[in-house]
């Protein structure tokens, strides 16, 4: 079991490591295969890794990292079902993309960086997903960090995308600063880094400081997965390649500060009020963005919002308790999400870099295998009945609803009416860009797409599909996954509802769907090129909060910084210290004069001084 | 038996013939002859008090002091005469490329 965990990491990292060094003399195919093969491996390790784990939890150190008195950090796996599910999902995500990814990138030279990068994130992904120590997940909670940024500036020709890499990265960083202070907190209580000695002795923290650590996390989590007030980079990041935003900024990395909250459950469990603010934070976030999603123009940048109002509920699910709930619409997230951005990373190639939907239509007819896959994805996102994404999101809303207090249903209720609305989004961005309109392309501005680009989709689609099978709520292998996560602590297999409220959450639920899907039908099945303005403005710019932050924080912190960088540095620091070098020049200028050059002066000043000292060794006189 | 103050004289007088003409002359070889003829005074001195108070350590500074000279005396004529052929001057005070 232990060699299949160390294998399981450690494949992303020899594929990474060996096309960043010899890449650039391999030839092309020989990266390529070495990039797919090290995830095929990884994938292969996870799959094994779940069929033995036989209902147990694993421990293990891999080697002692380092040692400084009582602190000792050690590279160590904590494998339970959470983990065991996660690296299953970020695996075979991650494999399907990276294929996708060869026929994506066909025509970019600068493969070999790519593929770099990219078996490096999953290696970090990985470590997020099963590490112990919380100093080996902040490890890999850096390191998709700084793959993140290295892929969302990939083409960084274009400042631009360099831009968004950037701010992707220290609008990340903020929340790592939460990650690491509340690391440090723990440590201060505990004396340890290990989740595996901490959650059992969660319930010895004072209600204080379990607060005041369930927030440091959710900060941290808000960096990473783009929740409110830190949202502004993850539309941003959809600079990237596609196939990037479909694993990092859709499938994983933006998942790892809900999986982080799910793994420190225990310690959040301690804080009523940090559930509710997490609940809070959570519900808000996922009505914000899919209003801001309702008036894009950028498919890509559609499909970001939705990523974070998805993550909303993921967040939701956290606070109020139900760890099950999150977890299966986090796969199933991850799933019909990867699927939506790969077949816009299709619609964009055959239109030649084209992002608007509105300068789209008629794809039906001439794309007619992506029509069909992101009909599936799009089904799935809008929570169509009997799929994965309608039992997920209806279970996290029950469990909200049935928490006691006004807030809980104020939360419920912004959640369901998210609900409406990512139907209302999902199927606005689907029939403006697939179907028939007399404006739309014509079969002659169409670009050649490999058809592997379309095959290769073929499996995550069934996945996506299939996967409500995995938590239906009745039949066969009912509940197979609450029963699968139940050794994991603050799991419930169960939400403690009647068979009447269960059924009419049901019902409320699909209804708001399918009538989503049909005010969209109505609305947008003949479009008209929207001009953004009044409340279309408002969303557009996701509620001015790029804005906002430019004139409330950037520029007051610029303004700041070069007040004392014009004022006090250039007009005071380094005057006087230039004042004092030019001192230090004219004194030189007198001694000057002594130093002529020739030899006999030298000599005469030489032997002058000689005879003053022996002078002075007559006379007795002491210098010191 | 000559007395050692005699010998003093002459060392003295020596030393401050070799320092005037390592003053006054312009020529590389006369300095380096000027240098030679104050360690040689030196010696003179160290020879005499040697013999004043019948110690031999005296004798043994005067052969360091040969082997000193002679070891500077072939590494300062080297000099010389690379300087010579670098420049094609033996002036001393021509070489003024030190001068800040």
């Amino acid at each position: 079991m232990k060699a299949i965990l160390f294998l399981l990491i450690i494949f992303p990292l020899a594929g990474a490591t060996l096309n960043g060094l010899f890449g650039r003399r391999l030839p092309r195919k020989i990266v390529e295969i070495i990039a797919c093969a090290a995830l095929l491996c990884s994938l292969l390790m996870a799959t094994a890794a779940i069929i033995n784990m036989g209902g147990g939890t694993f421990n293990f150190v891999l080697f002692q990292w380092f040692q400084a008195g009582d602190l000792s950090v050690a590279m160590d796996i904590h494998y339970d079902a959470l983990a065991a599910i996660m690296a299953l999902m970020v695996t075979f995500v991650a494999s399907i993309i990276h294929f996708y990814s060869v026929s994506f990138m066909r025509n970019d030279t600068d493969y070999v960086r790519y593929f770099c990068y990219l078996n490096l994130f999953v290696f970090s992904m990985l470590v997020i997903a099963l590490a112990d120590s919380l100093v080996f997940v902040y490890l890999g909670w850096e390191g998709v960090g700084f793959c993140s940024y290295a892929l969302i500036g990939f083409w960084y020709g274009d400042p631009v995308k360099a831009t968004a890499g950037k701010k992707a990265f220290i609008m990340t960083r903020m929340g790592d600063i939460g990650f690491g202070v509340a690391v440090a907190v723990l440590f201060a209580h505990f004396g340890t880094f290990s989740i595996t000695h901490i959650n059992p002795l969660a319930a010895t923290l004072s209600t204080g400081s379990a607060t005041l650590l369930t927030l440091l996390f959710l900060f941290a989590a808000v960096g990473k997965s783009a929740q409110l007030p830190l949202t502004t980079w993850l539309p941003d990041a959809m600079a990237g390649p596609t196939p990037v935003s479909a694993l990092i900024h859709a499938a994983t990395m933006v998942t790892a500060g809900v999986y982080l909250l799910m793994r420190l459950f225990p310690v959040v469990q301690q804080s009523p009020q940090g559930m509710l603010v997490i609940a809070g934070v959570g519900a808000v976030t996922a009505f914000y963005a899919s209003l801001s999603a309702l008036a894009q123009r950028d498919i890509k940048r559609v499909l970001a919002y939705s990523t974070i109002s998805q993550v909303g509920y993921m967040i939701l699910a956290v606070g109020v308790g139900d760890m099950v709930g999150g977890m299966f619409h986090l796969l199933s997230h991850a799933f019909f999400k990867a699927l939506l951005f790969l077949c816009a990373g299709c619609v964009i190639q055959a239109l030649a870099d084209e992002h608007d939907i509105f300068k789209m239509g008629n794809l039906d007819r001439h794309l007619p295998g992506v029509f069909w896959l992101m009909l599936v994805g799009a089904l799935c996102l809008s929570a169509f009945p009997t799929l994965g994404g309608y039992f997920s999101k209806d279970r996290i809303l029950l469990s909200t609803f049935i928490q006691p207090g006004i807030a809980y249903k104020v939360c419920w209720a912004l959640g369901m009416s998210a609900a409406f609305l990512t139907a209302l989004y999902t199927f606005r961005m689907f029939f403006i860009a697939f179907l028939k309109r007399p404006d739309g392309k014509k079969a002659s501005e169409m670009h050649q797409i490999p058809r592997f680009l379309v095959i290769i989709l073929i499996p995550l689609a069934i996945v996506a599909l299939c996967d409500g099978l995995l938590n239906l709520p009745f039949g066969v292998g009912k509940r197979w996954l609450g029963h699968f996560l139940f050794s994991v602590p603050g799991a419930v297999v169960d939400v403690r509802a009647s068979t009447d409220l269960f059924l009419g959450m049901g019902i409320l639920s699909a209804s708001l769907s399918l009538s989503g899907i049909a005010l969209a039908w109505f609305l947008y099945r003949r479009p008209q090129e929207a001009r953004e303005k009044g409340w279309r403005a408002v969303l557009f710019s996701a509620f001015y909060l790029d804005t906002a932050y430019r004139y409330w924080i950037v520029q007051p912190y610029r303004w700041a910084a070069t007040l004392l960088w014009r004022q006090i540095d250039e007009k005071h620091l380094d005057a006087n210290i230039e004042g004092f070098g030019i001192s230090f020049n004219a004194a030189s200028l007198m001694m000057r004069v002594w130093s002529t050059g020739r030899l006999s002066t030298y000599l005469k000043a030489f032997l002058v001084g000689l005879a003053g000292l022996l002078c002075l060794l007559v006379g007795r006189v002491t210098l010191w | 038996m000559v007395p050692y103050g005699h010998v003093l004289i002459l060392s003295t007088i020596l030393f401050f013939m070799g320092a005037g003409c390592a003053l006054a002359r312009r020529n590389l070889i006369m300095i380096l002859v000027g240098v030679e003829i104050m360690l040689n005074a030196a010696g003179i001195g160290f020879v005499g008090a040697s013999l004043r108070w019948g110690e031999l350590a005296g004798q043994g500074f005067v052969l360091f002091i040969m082997a000193v000279a002679a070891s500077e005396v072939a590494v300062g004529l080297a000099l010389i005469i690379f300087v010579r052929r670098h420049t094609g001057s033996m002036n001393a005070d021509k070489y003024r490329l030190l001068k800040g």
